[in-house]
């Protein structure tokens, strides 16, 4: 018995220096050092004016990397100036190890002195999207000075911890909070609480919580109606007949809801619905219920969902499983490079994407909206971008140098990519 | 004059030893066979109801996902046979993914390191879990729970650091578990082999014989000299083990590890084990009845999705599955059968 006893610790023994050896070489690569190298202002600029502590103006190419185009801007004059003010600000210099490790340990202090703080609180930050938006956050509140703390928070997808994240930030007198909510009307109360409070609250890519204006400060997006519309264009024309499938993330969120009905309504008659399922945004979710889809309707025409990459990945697994190849009109809202590459790498004239930009940068939009407020400005209920997509084989997404899930249209610069995603 | 001995009792419905022994076998059997009838039920009700769900491409995805489901399960049976229970089971599967990306690099070279890895971290986790339930009789329900939550923080981090920028796992194993031998999933055919391998080890080796006999009676079972302890720390040893395998075989189908990798093995291997007719309270289990239960849960969830339902229906449809798989589960099959079988005591009878 003894001698068991003595395997066993050995075992437990060995086990763990097995793991710890692994995780300590795993991957590869450390940190790499480089100056900044995002994306520079060119020589022309967009936008004239200021107030309320910004500039309303913004490189052209800064402008046409993060929307495609430098005159993709809101059509509302308020809502364009805080375009143009907080991308403009995206090519201020700011210490990117203070932002790698303010992203790394969700907060800081950002060394200024500054009075205010701000924070970022969503209901789920566990993918690619969030995380690099949460950088987006942290480089735009390091270009203020009078930012002294970043805080953030993520609810790991519970709709307790969320409303507990807001009152936790609301109790330590935030100065701004930018959000995306992800339970959707569900955070209204906590928003009026921020508001009364007299703390401006924010939300992007179309985060829609009912009362823009009044139960919070803005929000930033594009019109999703509009997009489901550009998506119900491209199926009307490209696919003219036959089954497609809708996908969308959490049940009842707003983003989802926005297009899907407005594609719907959009979709000239030959063309049927089959399915229009959640996924969590959860890319094994997404195998599942794509393989389930083409249980059914194995000559799926064509699919519409936010989510490029996980369609590259969950979705397609579940064609390559299924033996069907991977074919159809695919519209997206975001332009993930993974998608891009698999694109490139099938090289398949029966895959036809379209995409739109995942909107990275809206979040900063969020903050600057938050932060002329506070400076005393009046903020238009809604910030919102026009429409315009993409085609994969007229404007590649596979970026060369860019992780497989960064989005390209992200204003992070690479290096601080490769820092983030080694 | 000398009080009358009281009439031997006797087991309603026996007759004599081969009537015991049958009646022995129809308690296990009325504990283990409700999830088969029940999964073949399913099947009928799918044939009616959404006939596409019985297709090759439905099978193509449902039998590996069913697999991997069943690995964890088998994991969870043994932990749930010591009357224990593990929710560290997301934590081992998201890490072990991870490690399968990190480790393995996206290279083949690198495949075997990876899998030991992934191993290795399955067996540590299950052994701390055991340290604390079997040795220091913690409440495994939150023990386990938070042990998970290490884990799983762990692997987030070590997910951002090292698997982000390289999600795909190793070309050797995805080649591998998406190859079909006689036209069915490798994934299947391993897990079919693992589930029978537990199976026969744990009804006919002494060491298999002996983990059942502690789970059974805890108190009998130390009095015969058996080291109870050291069992349940060794069951859920096991049982990481078992979660890493699933996490392997999970990488291999999925080809690319995601943040939320492992997630959906929370509570979905417990419904399993206790939908094949294993109670939580400790006891006899079937390894074959728990695959079965988890192709059940599987097949259910496919199904719904193919038939069109929307989000809100498939919620509840699965969820009046569960109520009604567990009105008819083999624990409570057993329970009624025992009712039945107990002894009955006749009146007694007049002193002459």
């Amino acid at each position: 018995m003894r001698r068991k006893r003595l395997i066993v610790v050995a075992l437990a023994i060995a086990a763990a220096a097995l793991t710890v050896a692994a995780t300590a070489s795993g991957g590869g690569g450390g940190s790499r050092t480089s100056g900044p190298s995002g994306v520079v202002g060119g020589a022309k600029m967009i936008g004239s004016g200021g107030g309320f502590g910004e500039i309303y103006k913004a490189p052209a190419s800064t402008l046409t990397h993060a929307l495609f185009h430098a005159n993709l801007l809101p059509s509302n004059k308020t809502a364009r100036d805080i375009a143009l003010a907080s991308l403009g600000r995206s090519t201020k210099k700011v210490n990117y190890a203070l932002a790698l490790s303010c992203w790394k340990n969700n907060g800081c202090s950002t060394g200024t002195g500054g009075k205010l703080t701000v924070a970022y609180v969503e209901g789920f930050g566990e993918n690619t999207f969030r995380q690099m938006s949460k950088m987006e956050f942290i480089l735009e509140a390091l270009t203020y000075p009078q930012i002294g703390k970043i805080i953030y928070r993520s609810a790991h997808s519970d709709l307790n911890q969320a409303i507990a994240d807001f009152k936790s930030v609301i109790a330590q007198h935030v100065n701004a909070i930018v959000t995306y909510p992800d339970f959707g009307d569900a955070m209204i109360p906590v928003f009026q609480e921020a508001t009364k409070a007299g703390i401006p609250v924010s939300t992007y890519a179309w985060g829609y919580v009912t009362g823009p204006g009044k139960n919070y400060t803005t929000v930033v997006g594009e019109d999703t109606c509009k997009l489901g519309k550009a998506f119900a264009n491209v199926m009307n024309t490209k696919v003219k007949s036959g089954n497609i499938a809708f996908l969308g993330g959490f049940p009842g969120n707003p983003l989802s809801a926005g297009w899907q009905t407005c594609e719907q309504k959009a979709l000239n008659p030959n063309i049927n619905v089959v399915a229009n399922d959640p996924t969590n945004w959860d890319p094994s979710k997404v195998q599942g219920i794509v393989a389930g889809i083409l249980a059914k309707t194995p000559n799926l025409a064509g699919l519409s969902y936010e989510d490029a990459l996980f369609m590259s990945q969950g979705g397609y697994t579940a064609y390559k499983a299924a033996n069907i190849p991977y074919q159809g009109v695919f519209t997206y809202r975001t332009d993930e490079a993974g998608m891009g590459c698999l694109a490139d790498k099938l090289k398949d004239p029966k895959l036809q994407i379209y995409y739109f930009s995942a909107g990275n940068p809206q979040i900063r939009l969020a903050l600057t909206a938050d932060m002329m407020k506070l400076a005393g400005a009046k903020i238009p209920p809604t910030i919102v971008f026009p429409i315009q997509l993409q085609q994969q084989t007229k404007r590649d997404m596979c970026l060369k140098g860019y992780p497989g899930t960064a989005s390209g249209t992200s204003l992070i610069p690479l290096s601080l990519l490769h820092q983030m995603y080694p | 004059m000398a009080a009358a001995s009281p009439p031997p009792r006797r087991l309603r419905g026996s007759a004599g030893a081969s009537g015991a022994s049958l009646v022995a076998t129809a308690a296990v059997a009325a504990r283990f066979l409700p999830v088969w009838f029940a999964t073949a039920a399913l099947f009928v009700v799918a044939s009616v109801v959404a006939p596409h769900a019985l297709g090759n491409t439905s099978w193509s995805f449902v039998l590996p996902d069913a697999t991997v489901l069943a690995v964890a399960a088998l994991g969870q049976m043994l932990v749930v046979m010591h009357a224990g229970i593990d929710l560290s089971t997301p934590g081992v599967v998201s890490f072990g993914g991870n490690l399968i990306a990190g480790v393995g690099a996206g290279s083949d070279h690198r495949l075997a390191p990876a899998i030991f890895a992934c191993l290795g971290l399955g067996v540590a986790v299950g052994l701390v879990n055991g340290i604390f339930v079997g040795l220091l009789r913690l409440n495994p329900l939150i023990v386990t729970l938070a042990v998970g939550q290490i884990v799983l923080a762990w692997s987030s981090k070590y997910s951002r650091d090292h698997v982000t920028n390289q999600p795909l796992v190793p070309s050797g194993l995805s080649s591998w578990a998406t190859s079909k031998p006689l036209g069915v999933s490798t994934v299947f055919w391993t897990g079919a082999a693992l589930t029978i391998v537990v199976a026969l080890v744990l009804r006919y080796t002494t060491g298999g014989r002996r983990f059942q006999a502690v789970g059974a009676n805890p108190r009998a079972a130390w009095i015969a000299g058996l080291r109870v302890r050291t069992h349940v720390v060794l069951a859920y040893a096991a049982a990481g083990a078992l979660y890493a395998v699933a996490a392997v075989l999970l990488a291999g189908v999925r080809q690319s590890i995601d943040p939320a990798f492992g997630s959906a093995y929370l509570l979905a291997p417990i419904a399993a084990v206790v939908i094949a007719g294993a109670a939580l309270s400790g006891g006899l289990a079937s390894a074959t009845s728990t695959w079965v239960a988890a192709l059940a849960l599987t097949f259910l969830t496919q199904m719904l999705v193919t038939m069109g339902l929307s989000a809100a229906m498939q919620y509840i449809v699965f969820g009046a599955a569960i109520v009604a798989g567990m009105v008819v589960s083999g624990d409570r099959a057993a329970l009624l059968l025992g009712r039945w079988l107990r002894p009955v005591t006749p009146p007694p009878q007049a002193a002459a």
